[in-house]
């Protein structure tokens, strides 16, 4: 079953120029702007990603430089405050997501055997979200109003009573603006592994790093929205006074450290899955062996994702939470270290299993070696409630967490750069100075902290800008202080190697390392469309380089002029479809300037203004649907001999129907997430109960029901017309579907006018903010009901052609579902 | 895709059954239940050692369904299992002798 | 524990040395993946943590204590309420007064945004939160000067948000204590 025939040979040069042809991005600076390949955008994200981190990385030599001498007098107190808060913002947000975001988006295709991500506009969009959204909060520092409040954003140290400024502003909208792009590269990331694999690469063989991205896609599905939630529950309390957080009326400081922890510690493991991906992919290349125990790692991995959910309480256990509960997230803590322990242990196994060769790649591995383990262990000690009360918030936890994450991050990436350098540029690297590089960067970071684990135990707070009264801390930090500018020498020669290898470096032959994996069975550097032909399990590792070149794969060339990649059944990997991707164009950037509008005229506090920005993002929203469709059937594709497959216009179950299921499981856990801020404050924060509802209870109801039997209905009426869509009745299905969803937002336009005043106390605020969310899906929904009127009378649908109406459906149950959901809490509240 | 749900049922049970916990462990200390005397304890150590039994009577169920796949998949599925089974044993262990809300 | 950790440190990395050299091997699952990827890391873990929760049951506050003093932090200062030895409360300003070889119970509260109190040589340390108090017990043996200090990023003023704790014995209680006004009871 899983032999399919291989194509005819072809002249590997035609196929490359007419491949080129199409997949090539548009010349010059047009390009920039226009650019949705996956290879472009990843590179860039990854580009930027490292402007970010030597941004960050003079940050953190001023800081190094204002705690050499304990007088400090080289910053004042504002200014060294927003300069720690942006090291810890920039580092953790602008570079290390979106770096390994930049990884996956730019690697997967290649490891995966397909041409592009399943969203390339997606990737575009989220790569100018993060340019625009990164670009703003770095130059709040040039006009000095950075946050300034740790990057933990505590409040009420950031509410607008202790930071009046725009200082938190700009933190909350700019690192949101961000997250869309992890948000869409999450998406992005799950769908392209789960069905754009080679044909019949079943999940059970896929290389370990589309497994770790998997994990690490799936956490931040999960682990991203509770800390958007947070900061839209913040901003809206700093910009209309909704008392989420103010202890006075109902809210508690300590929903927002439950929330940023929720996301910060899935963040770590976020960031160390995909180094370890890498780390899993090198090392058994460097030993020339397999990796040991391929299902106990991807066992780790399901341990991981889970169990990292259960930590995040343990950056709180000074807060004043019962011993149980912290015993709990003491107890996950130290059992997160098992799966973490396999890993490393499969790593050592293999290594003593095989014959390891000391390339520059291996140099890294060996610092992470050195660094993480000591990392892991200290974790290990911080989870120990006694221990965590002495050290919590001191330079030990510092130290702790730089050994984590650049034993656990910043080593593994480097040895992953020098590892696909090679693919990147082509060339192969000038020796020596890779080898000095690495040399710096580790003395200089041991130097820095390790002796800081100490100035921890002396008992120095973090985040204190001198210390006059404690001339014992003075040498430790002195010494840091130097080691760290070894460091940033060798980060700097580093990036100089880079450069080097770009514009110097010798021609590199194909596969210098020798690896099995798919990335290696292209030429190099990588060509814009990756594979001529897409592999099969005739053709499955990098020694397919010439047949796939010269088109015996699959969908060989680009012979109807479009971009086409396989899309696979999830699990099995058999080939379903094919999918015809988006060509070069400028609406992802646009829609990045019109959500970026929205986001500066509520920085500006021009709130009354903002919808704009909301109206203009909607405008273009609506176009990107315009090239979904097709308004003929189109014969299916010959993608090998004996092998037609129907492109996707005529599937339902397509990447976009797949993508909206992941987009919905984010989404949901942002409304779980407002449930728990609804359980939280009504058990745990003071002032409560709250006052009595001062609506009028007959009319409220009324507009519900009609809300809810509305919405009942339009779920019926895409029942209808997706069951009637090649026959004239869809389109009267779809108008009435889209009539009644336009009558349950002018029902919720009508709670909204009849609400308690949100600034009164929490509940209320709780309330609005439930009610909010219920509308901003119904808006989409309808948009989504429009699109799919437009498809039933533009001739869009048709016997297999099923336009936007799937994807209809699935949003509008949604949308019943939450304001279902959101119904029943408050009934649940008033009756109780 | 069935297998991959049964791989996940065991992280997803502990997942659940940790938030369970915590969720009712802070309602109980809220409405004071661990100055009721129910049995051999109180209200509050009661209720969570009824739901952390419950839990674990779970995982045990599914460790103990014999997975009838081969190969990885079968691995992956008793993997998960006995992940779910230890996490929830390992991380929930407290309730059983710690004070419940000092 | 921090010895404790540096072995293990060293014991992973003379392993690593150990699998980097020599030819290649055959390399078992159950050595490396049970034995020491389990087994090992299980064993350590759980000794661990037992001994944790141990301790951490034995130094948590149960709100039973003799002496109740109350920490009231506010940027960028602490104020203290303490009992005389006539039993009369006492306010103080950025020094707290506690009898020396008994345990003590603080009353922490914020009137801002979030402080920590932390005497780095008596114990771990406990958030003042707007809205909660927290309770939090610790003991000095010995009479003598302790240096204490806000563990939370406050804004500006942070470093200087510094008290000392005198620890006094009991038989001869200062100055400070014994001349203050008398006030109302404490609550």
């Amino acid at each position: 079953m899983t032999d399919i025939p291989p194509n005819k040979a072809q002249r590997a040069l035609h196929l490359h120029r007419e491949l080129d042809r199409v997949w090539a991005d548009d010349p010059g600076l047009r390009g920039f702007f226009t650019s949705v390949n996956h290879g472009t955008i990843g590179l860039r994200f990854m580009a930027t990603a490292f402007v970010f981190f030597a941004i960050g990385g003079v940050l953190a030599m001023l800081i190094r430089a204002q705690l050499a001498t304990r007088k400090g007098a080289f910053l004042d107190s504002e200014l060294y405050n927003q300069v720690f808060t942006m090291h810890g913002s920039i580092m953790m947000f602008l570079f290390a997501i979106p770096l390994l975001e930049g990884l996956a988006l730019w690697l997967l295709p290649k490891i995966l055997g397909a041409r592009d991500m399943a969203f390339p506009r997606l990737s575009a969009l989220g790569y100018f979200c993060y340019l625009f959204g990164g670009t703003t909060i770095v130059l709040s520092l040039v006009f000095g109003v950075a946050p300034d409040g740790g990057w933990f954003m505590y409040v009420p140290l950031s509410d607008k009573v202790h930071t009046p400024g725009v200082n938190a502003d700009v933190w909350l909208l700019g690192v949101t603006f961000v997250e869309i792009s992890a948000m869409a590269a999450a998406v992005e990331i799950t769908v392209t592994i789960l069905r754009c694999r080679a044909a019949h690469m079943p999940l059970t063989r896929m290389p370990l790093m589309a497994w770790y991205l998997l994990g690490t896609a799936a956490m931040m599905l999960i682990g991203f929205p509770p800390l958007i939630l947070g900061s839209i529950l913040l901003e809206l309390q700093r910009a209309f006074d909704w008392p989420f957080f103010d202890v006075s009326r109902g809210g508690d400081p300590l929903l927002w450290q439950h929330l940023f922890w929720l996301f910060g510690h899935p963040e770590v493991y976020i960031i160390f899955l995909p180094a370890a991906g890498a780390l899993s992919t090198i090392i058994p290349v460097l030993s020339r062996t397999t990796i040991l125990g391929y299902g106990a790692i991807v066992a780790a991995i399901l341990g991981l994702v889970f169990l990292s959910f259960g930590l995040w309480v343990h950056h709180m256990f000074t807060v004043g939470i019962p011993h149980m509960a912290l015993a709990f997230f003491s107890a996950a803590s130290a059992l997160v270290a098992v799966p973490t322990a396999v890993q490393i242990f499969a790593w050592i196994g293999t290594m003593y299993g095989g014959q390891v060769q000391f390339r520059l790649p291996m140099l890294y591995i060996m610092g992470f070696f050195g660094t993480f383990v000591l990392g892991g262990l200290t974790g290990v000690m911080l989870a120990m409630v006694p221990f965590n009360w002495q050290a919590h918030d001191t330079a030990f936890v510092t130290a702790h967490l730089h050994y984590v994450l650049v034993g656990g991050f910043v080593f593994p990436m480097l040895a992953a750069v020098t590892w696909w350098m090679p693919m990147i540029s082509g060339r192969w690297r000038i020796s020596g100075l890779g080898e000095t590089a690495f040399w710096l960067i580790f003395i200089g970071f041991h130097g820095t902290f390790l002796i800081m684990h100490l100035t921890g135990l002396l008992g120095m707070p973090r985040r204190v800008d001198a210390y006059p009264g404690n001339p014992e801390w003075e040498i430790p930090n002195l010494i840091s202080s130097v080691f760290g500018m070894v460091q940033a020498m060798g980060f700097a020669l580093f990036a100089f190697d880079m450069v080097m290898q770009w514009l110097f470096g010798r021609r590199s032959w194909r596969n210098p390392w020798h690896a099995p994996t798919l990335d290696w069975a292209m030429p190099l550097p990588a060509p814009s469309y990756n594979f001529a032909s897409l592999p099969t399990p005739l053709h499955g590792d990098a020694n397919a380089v010439l047949p796939l070149a010269k088109g015996q794969g699959l969908l060989p060339g680009a012979p109807r002029g479009h971009r086409e990649t396989l899309v696979v059944d999830a699990a099995s990997g058999r080939p379903d479809h094919v999918a015809v991707l988006a060509r070069s164009t400028a609406l992802p950037v646009w829609t990045a300037v019109a959500i970026g509008s929205f986001f500066g005229l509520m920085l500006a506090g021009l709130y009354w203004l903002a919808p704009l920005g909301i109206v203009a993002t909607l405008v273009m929203v609506w176009r990107w649907g315009a090239i979904m469709g097709v308004e003929r059937d189109l014969p299916p594709i010959d993608v090998a001999p004996g092998l037609n497959l129907p492109p996707h216009f005529h599937k339902r179950q397509t990447l976009a129907y797949t993508g909206c299921i992941a987009f919905l499981v984010a989404d949901g856990t942002v409304f779980a997430s407002l449930l728990f801020a609804v359980g939280f404050l009504s058990v745990i924060a003071p002032e409560w109960p709250a006052p009595g509802a001062g609506y009028r209870a007959v009319p409220m109801l009324f507009a519900t029901a009609a809300a809810l039997l509305s919405s009942a209905f339009v779920v019926y009426a895409a029942r209808r017309a997706e069951g009637c869509r090649g026959a004239p009745d869809a389109a009267i299905w779809t108008r009435a579907g889209l009539c009644a969803s336009v009558l349950a937002l002018i029902c919720m336009c009508g709670l909204a006018a009849g609400l308690d005043d949100p600034r009164r106390h929490s509940r209320d605020a709780l309330r609005a903010a439930l009610l909010g969310y219920a509308a901003v899906h119904g808006i989409v929904a309808t948009m989504l009901a429009l699109r799919a009127d437009r498809d039933a009378r533009t001739n869009r649908l048709g016997a297999e052609r099923r336009g936007a109406i799937p994807a209809w459906r699935l949003f509008h149950q949604f949308w019943l579902t939450v304001t279902a959901t959101g119904v029943g809490i408050v009934l649940a509240q008033e009756v109780l | 895709m069935a297998w991959m749900v049964r791989a996940l049922a065991g992280p997803v049970l502990w997942a659940t059954l940790f938030s369970g916990v915590y969720a009712l462990h802070g309602l109980g200390c809220a409405r004071g239940w661990q100055q009721q005397p129910v049995l051999w304890g109180d209200l509050h150590h009661m209720a969570l050692w009824a739901l952390w039994g419950a839990g674990l009577a779970g995982h045990v169920m599914l460790v103990r369904t014999m997975p009838c796949d081969q190969g990885i998949r079968r691995w992956l599925i008793v993997a998960g299992a006995w992940i779910g089974l230890v996490s929830s044993a390992f991380t929930l262990f407290p309730v059983t002798i710690l004070s419940t809300c000092l | 524990m921090a010895t404790g950790a540096g072995l293990i440190t060293a014991f992973v990395l003379a392993m690593l040395w150990g699998a980097i050299r020599g030819a290649p091997r055959k390399a078992s699952f159950r050595v490396w993946i049970v034995g020491w990827g389990l087994v090992f890391t299980m064993t350590v873990l759980g000794v661990l943590l037992a001994s944790a929760l141990w301790t951490g049951e034995r130094i948590i506050a149960r709100g039973d204590s003799v002496v109740r003093v109350q920490a009231h932090a506010s940027r960028y200062k602490w104020d203290f309420v303490q009992p005389a030895p006539g039993g009369w409360p006492v306010t103080t300003r950025n020094v707290l007064y506690v009898p020396a070889g008994q345990p003590f119970e603080v009353e922490i509260r914020s009137s801002d945004v979030i402080h920590s109190f932390w005497v780095p040589r008596l114990g771990g340390k406990m958030d003042a939160i707007p809205g909660h108090v927290n309770l939090h017990r610790l003991q000095a043996d010995r009479p003598g000067e302790y240096a204490g200090q806000s563990a939370e990023f406050s804004g500006p003023g942070y470093r200087k948000m510094r008290f000392t704790l005198i620890a006094y014995d009991p038989a001869n209680p200062p100055s400070a204590l014994i001349d203050a006004p008398a006030e109302k009871a404490l609550p």
